[in-house]
């Protein structure tokens, strides 16, 4: 899940970071343009970030059922806020996808952040904090049906937090 | 550089392209708008190009029509 540290990058001061997951069958995958690796997107600064993130994804893989920040973090001399984005799987065509496996979380430290934070662990936190949305928030839990409520049901409940 | 040597561009996300310098930079604003709400500029997408054997593990991504292989 990594990006590749040679070639041209996105630089801007304050990105997002999208996670787009779908269901197949009886386990949640992650795919997008970027496939497995983070799909990065700058976000100017008089762009609101859910609009921009909406708007790309709609754009370059089509309509999501859900678009949802999780967390947030500084990283890559920027303030990277996370998306969850879940998509049908007709959308998912051609586009790498790969399972997603569980993760251990970065915790903070009591007044500080985490020292390092892998992407597996942003994930992970995404999905536990779309598992507490299901439950707490009527949009989001209208928005996905029982067989993907049922696989969020194995993430440990949490909500928005910065992750570093 | 000369405009018609053929260079390789190739974006952190893993897309690239190869072409000559106009044509890269035209596809380097278009993956750039559309997959990272970026626009580069020239002076940027030049200061990005490599060599056009640079890149041993060239992997196109198929949902991008704008890659191209070498």
């Amino acid at each position: 899940m990594s990006r590749t540290p040679q070639g041209w990058d996105v630089d801007s001061p304050v990105q997002a970071e999208i996670f787009t997951v779908w269901r197949s069958g009886d386990h949640l995958e992650l795919t997008g343009p970027c496939g497995a690796a983070p799909w990065l997107v700058e976000l100017g600064a008089t762009e609101h970030p859910v609009e921009v993130v909406d708007r790309i994804v709609r754009d370059v893989v089509g309509d999501p059922l859900l678009v949802h920040s999780t967390s947030w973090r500084r990283d890559r001399d920027a303030v990277i806020l996370s998306f969850v984005v879940v998509i049908d799987a007709g959308l998912v065509r051609e586009m790498p996808s790969v399972p997603i496996g569980r993760a251990a979380l970065a915790r903070s430290e009591a007044t500080s952040a985490p020292r390092e934070i892998a992407t597996e662990a942003v994930v992970e936190h995404g999905l536990r904090h779309m598992a507490w949305l299901a439950k707490d928030d009527p949009v989001v839990a209208a928005s996905l049906d029982e067989s993907w409520k049922a696989l969020l049901a194995a993430y440990v409940p949490e909500p928005f937090r910065a992750l570093g | 550089m000369t405009d018609d040597e053929i260079r390789r561009l190739r974006c952190a996300c893993g897309w690239e392209a190869s072409g000559k310098f106009e044509e890269l930079v035209l596809e380097a604003q278009e993956h750039g708008r559309r997959i990272h709400n970026m626009a580069p500029t020239r002076e940027e997408v030049e200061a990005m190009l490599l060599p056009l054997d640079a890149i041993a593990d060239h992997r196109a991504q198929p949902d991008d029509s704008s890659a191209r292989s070498a």
